[in-house]
């Protein structure tokens, strides 16, 4: 047990401050369109170019090939510096590159790893379909095998920014007489496809905000040499990168998050007047309670990090997951508590009131925490099913 | 970064839990024990001899000179067994003593000089000079008594307090009784300006607490696989499996911040304050309502004598408010620099 970090971790860490400090862009981070997709994409190209693109990524495909405690030096000084998220990037990132990692072929890896690096490609996710969403092994989208093909038919939801994709990584039904997870293969999909149409879909933060789609895949055909790992074992190959889905980089949003509640404190302090006890207040009472509980999460992320870097492979993290997103949400509702009366007005985006909006998704998305808590009763603790 | 246990930890872990599983099993309360009171004080001497009261000890203390992740590690098997909290009289007692008192430290570590604890009751003057009432715990058989406060740490005498009088604790497997300093100058007075004890004591309570967490924790669990109702086990139930993982998630959060305290403390890092008291809150919530959870899971049998569900949550109780309840941990939570480290 330990708090150490190597020297070369230490000089690691003091280059990726040094960098950020000069490179971090400092102008406002577009919230929706070509624009937000120009930011996010040259933000990324910028980190490319300055050399931490994919930190624990392999070498001979654009990454810096280090162990993956460097990542998380690399997003503890990220969020330290307050850059901007490029939310745009984050599936490439943080789950499809990853996925392709463990499990695609030589051509995908070479293909798709530098330009996801590059920040040349936008990627989005195709799982969830309107009558899959905690049932997920449930899903219907179907792709027949035709030739060197496959042909898709079905829809998909939720999709995080599908219209400015290029990519998508799709599961889809391919046999669809196999048991439920069996039947299941994880494809790549090209967005510019004959035969898929998307449906904007607006979301609940403010007035005509698409955030989503919908997608339609009408026979479309995509070449089989798409398919990640082998056909029919694409349930498998999502569940390889969850691992990395909500391991290095939960860290960024969680020192994120404690500097928010840093923020709210001392909001709260000048809102409340300086000479007001705020321990004695029910918003001071919340924030310390806040504060502690921040600080336990991100304790919680190094026990995850710790057990990664052991090589153990296990459901432990939903613990930190549900714990972690749980305590996302309590702090933006008591952001907007802070806020009083000003809280009625949705003033622009990027604030508080904004993302307190936005919070209703953290415990939605990526696994309701009701589906959390099943995965941690039955996976952790052993309960029957 | 590594918040593993060692090999060497883990063996720490696993004797110190065999031991207490072995001679102090949560069910030496049940009936027909005594249900008020305990004999904890004659396995001190034991825990001596095995090195545990000086785990953390420097050696030229005559501590076995381990860090506070071990002296931690031992505090959460001590709540895991409910050992009386009299216990963190001796252990933190030592660390005093070892400063102004060495010639009662090879007494204290060998667990012969049983060191009780005193709580106040509302505000009291803690320092050179204390005045205040207090509640004695498992203090009968003491003669020295630890009062600690965030401004420091005082050893006294028993007979330094007046009016004593027995009083039927909540935690009725702990005595308790009340006691009044009046001008009352203790053998040891530790401000923290000279030595900082409190982060350390906070650390050990709630490593005590984690303790109690994770126990509860375990029990609900095994209960909810084994108790079958409509014909399976009511841990098939969403209802009582959900119950479960937020023990589970609870616990998991304090036992994690609990040793990101440890290591803050154990390395010397900036934090100690911040860290520390994240932990007692953290540790103390995740103790009080996975005990009351338990009690839940357990149905009617949760609400008797005869399970050992309701010594946690009483245990619980007494552990929020040692060392400054909830509230003024709060106070001190809000007041602690933030370490951006």
């Amino acid at each position: 047990m330990d708090l150490q970090f190597s020297v070369e971790d230490i000089r690691f860490r003091d280059e990726a401050r040094a960098w950020l400090h000069d490179n971090v862009p400092r102008e406002h981070r577009p919230h929706a369109g070509e624009a937000m997709r120009a930011f996010d994409t040259a933000w990324q190209l910028r980190q490319f170019e300055g050399g931490w693109a994919g930190v624990s990524w392999p070498k001979e495909y654009g990454g810096l090939g280090l162990p993956l405690i460097r990542q998380l030096i690399w997003h503890e000084e990220y969020a330290r510096a307050a850059a901007p998220d490029n939310h745009l990037c984050f599936v490439a990132l943080n789950h499809a590159g990853p996925t392709l990692i463990a499990r695609g072929s030589e051509a995908q890896k070479s293909f798709h790893l530098p330009k996801i690096l590059r920040g040349e490609v936008i990627w989005c996710q195709g799982f969830s379909e309107p009558n899959a969403g905690s049932d997920l092994a449930s899903l219907r989208t179907q792709a027949r095998i035709d030739g060197d093909y496959l042909v898709v038919n079905g829809s998909k939801i939720w999709t995080s920014h599908g219209h400015l994709s290029d990519w998508q990584e799709l599961l889809v039904r391919t046999d669809p007489e196999a048991p439920r997870h069996k039947g299941i293969s994880w494809v790549i999909c090209d967005m510019k496809l004959p035969g898929i149409t998307l449906r904007p879909i607006e979301i609940m933060t403010s007035p005509n905000q698409v955030h989503f789609v919908q997608c339609f895949y009408d026979d479309v055909r995509i070449p089989l040499g798409n398919v990640v790992g082998a056909v029919n074992d694409g349930w498998n190959v999502a569940m390889s990168t969850l691992g990395f889905e909500r391991g290095t980089a939960q860290v960024r949003d969680q020192i994120r998050y404690a500097y928010l509640v840093e923020k709210m404190i001392a909001e709260a302090r000048r809102r409340l007047g300086s000479d007001c006890a705020l321990s004695d207040d029910v918003i001071g009472a919340r924030l310390a309670q806040l504060r502690a509980d921040m600080a336990a999460a991100r304790a919680m992320t190094y026990m995850v990090m710790s057990r990664a870097q052991a090589g153990i492979q296990d459901s432990q993290s939903s613990l930190m997951r549900a714990m972690v997103g749980e305590t996302q949400q309590r702090a933006r509702r008591l952001a907007l508590d802070i806020l009083g009366p000003d809280g009625l007005e949705n003033r622009e985006e990027d604030d508080w009131v904004y993302f307190y909006l936005r919070s209703f998704s953290i415990t939605i998305a990526a696994g309701t925490s009701q589906i959390q808590r099943n995965i941690i009763g039955e996976r952790v603790l052993g309960l029957p099913r | 970064m590594n918040f593993l246990l060692s090999d060497e930890q883990t063996q720490i872990v696993d004797s110190l839990h065999d031991l207490l599983s072995e001679q102090m099993p949560v069910s030496r309360f049940r009936p027909p024990a005594p249900q008020i009171g305990n004999s904890d004080q004659a396995f001190w001497p034991q825990l001596g001899e095995l090195g545990f009261l000086g785990i953390g000890l420097p050696e030229e203390h005559g501590g076995i000179g381990l860090s506070a992740a071990e002296e931690m590690l031992a505090h959460r098997e001590f709540g895991r067994h409910l050992l009386s909290p009299a216990i963190l009289g001796l252990t933190l007692g030592a660390r005093l003593a070892a400063r102004l008192r060495p010639d009662l430290l090879e007494e204290i570590l060998r667990g012969l000089l049983p060191i009780a604890l005193a709580n106040p009751r509302g505000s009291v003057q803690v320092g050179e000079i204390c005045h205040g009432e207090f509640h004695l715990i498992d203090a009968k058989q003491a003669e020295w008594i630890l009062i600690c406060s965030e401004h420091g740490s005082a050893l006294l005498r028993r007979k330094d307090f007046t009016a004593v009088t027995d009083v039927l604790a909540t935690d009725h497997v702990l005595s308790l009784e009340r006691g009044v300093l009046t001008g009352a100058r203790p053998v040891c007075w530790l401000a923290e300006s000279q030595e900082c004890l409190y982060p350390r004591a906070q650390l050990l309570v709630s490593a005590y607490a984690v303790g109690l967490a994770e126990a509860t924790r375990n029990m609900a669990v095994e209960y909810a696989k084994a108790r079958q109702q409509f014909g399976k086990p009511i841990g098939s139930f969403q209802a009582i499996k959900h119950l479960c993982a937020d023990m589970a998630i609870r616990a998991e959060a304090a036992a994690c911040q609990v040793i990101f305290a440890a290591l803050v403390l154990a390395e010397g890092r900036a934090g100690a304050d911040f860290h520390s008291v994240a932990a007692k809150l953290v540790a103390v919530e995740a103790a009080l309502q996975n005990a009351a959870q338990n009690i839940q899971v357990h149905g009617a049998i949760g609400f008797t004598a005869e399970a050992d569900a309701h010594l946690f949550i009483k245990r619980a109780h007494v552990l929020e408010q040692l060392w400054g309840d909830t509230r003024q941990q709060r106070r001190m939570m809000l007041a602690a620099p933030f370490p951006d480290g």
